[in-house]
């Protein structure tokens, strides 16, 4: 078995539910990451642009800015802002919806997953790393931090919070908004069960305090399918009322009302120049993330709209 | 409201399938916790409820679907319910029976009672509703069930009509309730009506039997029944017989027949021609002057034989409005010579009288061994016991032992054999009979040789001692008939003075008996297709003077014809079996029959107690059939009669019908337009199956357009899948 192989079997979601070592999940699905990158270029979170510096020896060599020696014959390194100083904050949506799993993981322990791997990946960028955890309010707040410790910090500050539903997005994220300090790199992992308005209110309020707004739409293969035959009663997570039926005759109006909202939340965050990505739990992780990066060199940083799913 | 079928309704509970199944899937509903209600929205709810409702529409269509088919296929009826008239269709189940016997060949105006008949059958046939069902029965002898409970067809139940005829049988009138009830219960209607057709003979309905009126009236009970009465005049000649009565059947000779016309009307028949024909040939003629109402006149007729073989003769009268029972048919095996071999034990002196009695001359008997005769047809062979124990008896027609004192048991199982095959045997009383061994070598294992038990020899003389005379009242019995024609002063002048005691077997019968004690003197018994006649007397003059009387010749002649004959010579009556017999084992599987109107039918041969023989189980024709033990062979000619029981067609005018079915509940309509009326009357039964039928076939139409509708919808549903989904597939 190739490395790659290797690699992609234990990123599968289910294996990496059994392994249980957050930090040790994160490293293989980062490295798993890197093997992969040699060829395809991948060098982590691109943020702004700062300025140019004269090459200096030691400097490597890929960070020359070959367009300027084109123009000026001049040898010019390229300096970006998160590599003076990185914040990564990981907003990480901890309410009952996300509890939903169709198979053996669920929405909340993928997103565990993806938000321990993201801040891996930017801890061995030397850059800084914050947490937040929230449902109906903000439950944890976890400044940046460059240590490793914070992947086990994800853990257990997950461990500590009964989820609970949740009524407002665009509260949670104004009240995380509030905490920070400085410009930022901020992810948003959630499955945006909410009203869109709300949803993008949230958004656009991070995006409006300048901070880099990455949105992982996390969804569970069933809802984005409902491939359910038969009878069903479907009782709510969040407290809403049950719904008995015959759920192959109701598909057809449910995917429908599904198109419609993600259709709305992905223009709203094109808008806004969020980028934004769905992710669906049921796909290895290391393929999301690989996707993810792949997408985002492409837009040079910029916002953008994909599907993981 | 009624039901022909309610155990169906049992079906009913089927019911509760679809019921339990929508019960069973409810309690199947899976729970699931769910993150995204948000999507499972109020036009979702709406339409979730909209789909509940549906599939409860779907279930009541079912169920009420199921429950139709239950009630059609229970065939709901109703009688004269004007709450449901409406809706129902007027359906009744017709039984119509036809006189089929030979009486309605009766003619009258151009038209015989069968075929005003019909005309009254198709009458009824108008009234009956196109699907209702119908049966069909033409009558007679056995009834013939030509529809049973068939769906009404006009055209086809006209095509059957018309092929219908009369037959030329005897109507079986007591079987008739049990035939019509049977069909009765056969059927399945709101309504039954049974329709009798007949033309109401006196015989049958002026004197009917009180089960026979219980069984009409439980009929009429079960259903609506009419007689309708198809009547005519009484007049009516037929030929009731048709008799040998004397003289042989051989080459040359002559033989006197004796038909016999009854007048079976109210006005007496005048200058009756009687024909007698054989082979087709008329050779006699004789015409009776007048035939007084309800009598008969016999004619003799003289038929003259030329060749031998079996002959057909006729005898035939003309004129007469009803055909059937005009003519008389009768078979006659006319033989070159008939070879007798007489043993005697006497000494010579009764097998000469013997000889001089079917010769009618004195014979030249001198001692054993003497053959003689053959100018009156016959080839006497004496033997004197006991040189005869070992010889054949194949050459011989006809064996006389006289007088014999004992027999090996080996003698009498050939005996047997012999008179097995079709052959006689006349056995003679006398002084050196040993009664003991006669009855110890008879039995045969059961199988008697002789018809009766010997006991000892007893005087049969009078206070007189002139013996006594034969018993006066002859019985009519074929061997007897010449007898009958004697003077009666010749009859007791016949004497006998001794007789052998017997004691009769079960099978046998009595020809002849002594005046005043009714003592057997002559007897007979069947053996296979044989006869054996046993004389209790002796031919020799100390026993009787019956030798020196005409009486001796034409009694031992007359036995010698009666016993050559075969069986088929014996006149049948329509609807009797047929038999062809064989010797050996056939090389044909099949004998072949020839009806009058020149059918063939072919029969299987069959073994049946050592014999094989092909048997032909009903004649249906009167006149000559033909039985052939192959279809390249000759025939040998067998007589079928119709029976003349049925020729006396007075019948009974509607008074007389009424009185005589009184209380049966039979109403008797001779008027068509009172037959229709009483028909619209009668006729108030509906059925509503077909109703029933139509809203369930058209409710679970309207349930598999609905499922099929929501299946598509379904179907629809499966295959619409998120744009998202496809994508990644592609990738």
């Amino acid at each position: 078995m190739s490395d790659q192989e290797t690699h992609a079997s234990y990123l599968d979601p289910e294996v990496m539910q059994k392994s249980g070592n957050l930090e040790l999940i994160a490293r293989e699905v980062v490295e798993g990451l890197r093997v992969g990158s040699h060829r395809s270029q991948l060098r982590g979170f691109s943020t702004e642009f700062a300025h140019h510096r004269q090459y200096a020896p030691g400097d490597a060599l890929r960070t020359l800015d070959w367009r300027v020696y084109g123009r000026t014959d001049r040898y010019y390194t390229k300096l970006y802002e998160a590599e003076t100083n990185f914040d990564c904050y990981l907003l990480l949506d901890a309410s009952a919806s996300m509890s939903y799993a169709s198979g053996k993981v669920s929405k909340l322990e993928y997103a565990k997953f993806l938000a321990a791997s993201l801040a891996y990946l930017v801890l061995k960028q030397r850059d800084s790393v914050g947490i937040s955890i929230f449902d109906s309010e903000v439950r944890a707040y976890q400044p940046p931090r460059s240590s490793m410790s914070v992947i086990l910090q994800i853990e257990k500050l997950l461990r500590d919070i009964k989820p609970v539903p949740r009524t407002s997005l665009a509260k949670q994220l104004h009240d995380v908004a509030l905490m920070m300090k400085r410009r930022s790199l901020v992810v948003v992992i959630s499955d945006l069960l909410a009203d869109v308005d709300d949803v993008l209110a949230g958004l656009e309020h991070l995006r409006f305090d300048g901070h880099n707004v990455v949105v992982f739409h996390t969804l569970d293969p069933y809802e984005l399918e409902f491939p359910f035959q038969g009878a069903w009663c479907f009782e709510g997570l969040e407290s809403e009322e049950p719904l008995t039926t015959q759920a192959e005759r109701i598909r057809e109006d449910y995917l429908v009302s599904l198109k419609e909202y993600l259709e709305a939340i992905r223009n709203g965050c094109l808008a806004s120049q969020v980028d934004y990505t769905t992710v669906d739990t049921s796909r290895p992780l290391g393929d999301v993330l690989g996707e993810f990066f792949h997408k985002r060199q492409e837009t040079f940083g910029g916002p953008s709209a994909g599907e993981h799913g | 409201m009624t039901f022909l079928n309610p155990l169906i309704l049992l079906g009913a509970l089927g019911i509760g399938l679809p019921i339990l199944a929508h019960l069973i899937n409810r309690q199947q509903i899976r729970r699931t916790d769910w993150a995204a209600m948000q999507f499972l929205n109020r036009s979702v709810r709406v339409r979730s409820r909209q789909i509940r409702l549906r599939d409860i529409l779907l279930l009541l269509l079912r169920c009420l679907a199921l429950l139709l088919l239950v009630f059609a296929l229970a065939r709901p009826a109703s009688n004269n319910e004007d709450r449901v008239r409406v809706l129902g269709e007027q359906r009744a189940g017709v039984i119509i029976a036809v006189d089929g016997s030979f009486s309605m060949t009766h003619s009258e105006d151009n038209a015989t009672r069968f075929e005003r008949a019909i005309e009254k059958v198709k009458i009824i046939a108008g009234e009956v509703t196109r699907g209702a069902p119908v049966s069909l029965v033409l009558l007679g002898g056995e009834h013939r069930i030509v529809l049973r409970n068939v769906a009404y067809d006009d055209e086809r139940f006209a095509e059957v009509l018309a092929d219908l005829r009369p037959a030329p049988q005897v109507m079986d009138f007591n079987s008739i309730p049990q035939s019509l009830e049977m069909l009765v219960q056969d059927m399945d209607a709101p309504q039954k009506e049974v329709y009798l057709v007949t033309d109401t003979q006196a015989t049958d309905w002026g004197d009917v039997s009180v089960p026979t009126l219980d069984a009409m009236r439980s009929l009429a009970e079960q259903a609506s029944f009419f007689l309708i009465p198809v009547t005519g005049n009484d007049d009516n000649l037929a030929v009731t017989g048709l008799d040998l009565v004397s003289g042989t059947l051989r080459n040359g000779a002559v033989a006197r027949y004796r038909a016999t016309v009854h007048n079976f009307g109210r006005k007496p028949a005048l200058d009756v021609e009687v024909r007698c024909r054989v082979e087709g040939v008329q050779i006699d003629s004789k015409r009776i002057t007048v035939i007084s109402p309800g009598t008969s006149q016999t004619v003799s007729l003289f038929v003259p034989f030329y060749n031998a073989g079996p002959m057909r003769i006729t005898a035939e009268i003309s004129e007469d409005k009803l055909t059937a029972d005009n003519v008389r048919h009768v078979v006659a095996v006319v033989r070159d010579t008939v070879a007798v071999l007489c043993i005697d034990g006497s000494g010579g002196a009764v097998s000469k009288l013997a000889m001089a009695g079917l010769l009618a001359r004195a014979g030249d008997v001198s001692g054993a061994g003497i053959r003689s005769g053959g100018e009156e047809g016959y080839q006497v062979e004496t033997v004197q016991w006991p040189s005869v124990p070992g010889k054949p008896f194949d050459a011989y027609d006809v064996v006389i032992l006289a007088d014999v004192p004992e027999i090996t048991q080996q003698q009498s199982r050939d005996l047997l054999d012999f008179v097995r095959q079709g052959n006689g045997l006349i056995w003679f009383a006398g002084e050196n009979v040993k009664a003991s061994e006669w009855n110890r070598v008879s039995d045969n294992g059961g199988k008697a040789l002789l018809p009766a038990t010997l006991g000892a020899v007893v005087d049969a003389s009078d206070d007189l001692g002139v013996g006594k005379p034969l018993a006066p009242t002859l019985p009519d019995h074929a061997i007897c008939r010449p007898l009958r024609s004697l003077p009666e002063d010749l009859l007791t002048e016949t004497r006998f003075l001794k007789r052998m005691q017997v004691e009769l077997a079960a099978a046998s019968v009595p020809v002849l008996s002594l005046a005043g004690t009714n003592a057997p003197l002559l007897l007979e018994h069947s053996v296979g297709r044989g006869q054996v006649c046993m004389f209790t007397t002796s031919a020799h003059t100390v026993w009787n003077n019956m030798a020196l009387t005409p009486v001796f010749p034409m009694l031992l002649q007359q036995v010698v014809t009666y016993m050559v004959g075969r069986e088929f010579e014996q006149p049948r009556i329509v609807g009797d079996s047929l038999s062809l017999f064989y010797v050996d084992q056939p090389d044909a599987s099949d004998a072949v029959f020839d009806t009058p109107s020149k059918k063939t039918i072919a029969v299987p041969v069959s073994e049946h107690r050592n014999q094989f023989l092909a048997m032909l189980e009903k004649s249906e024709e009167s006149g000559f059939y033909t039985a052939r033990v192959s279809i390249q062979t000759p025939g040998m000619p067998v007589a079928v009669n119709v029976d003349t029981r049925e020729s006396d067609v007075a019948c009974l005018d509607q008074e007389e019908l009424q009185k005589c079915l009184q209380g049966t509940g039979i109403t008797v309509t001779d008027d068509d337009a009172d037959l229709m009326a009483d028909i619209s009357v009668a006729r108030t039964g509906r059925s509503y199956w077909r109703l029933f039928m139509i809203i369930a076939l058209c409710l679970l139409i309207a349930e598999s357009l609905f499922a099929d509708r929501l299946q598509r919808r379904k179907q629809s549903c499966e295959d619409t899948r998120p744009s998202w989904t496809l994508k990644q597939e592609n990738a």
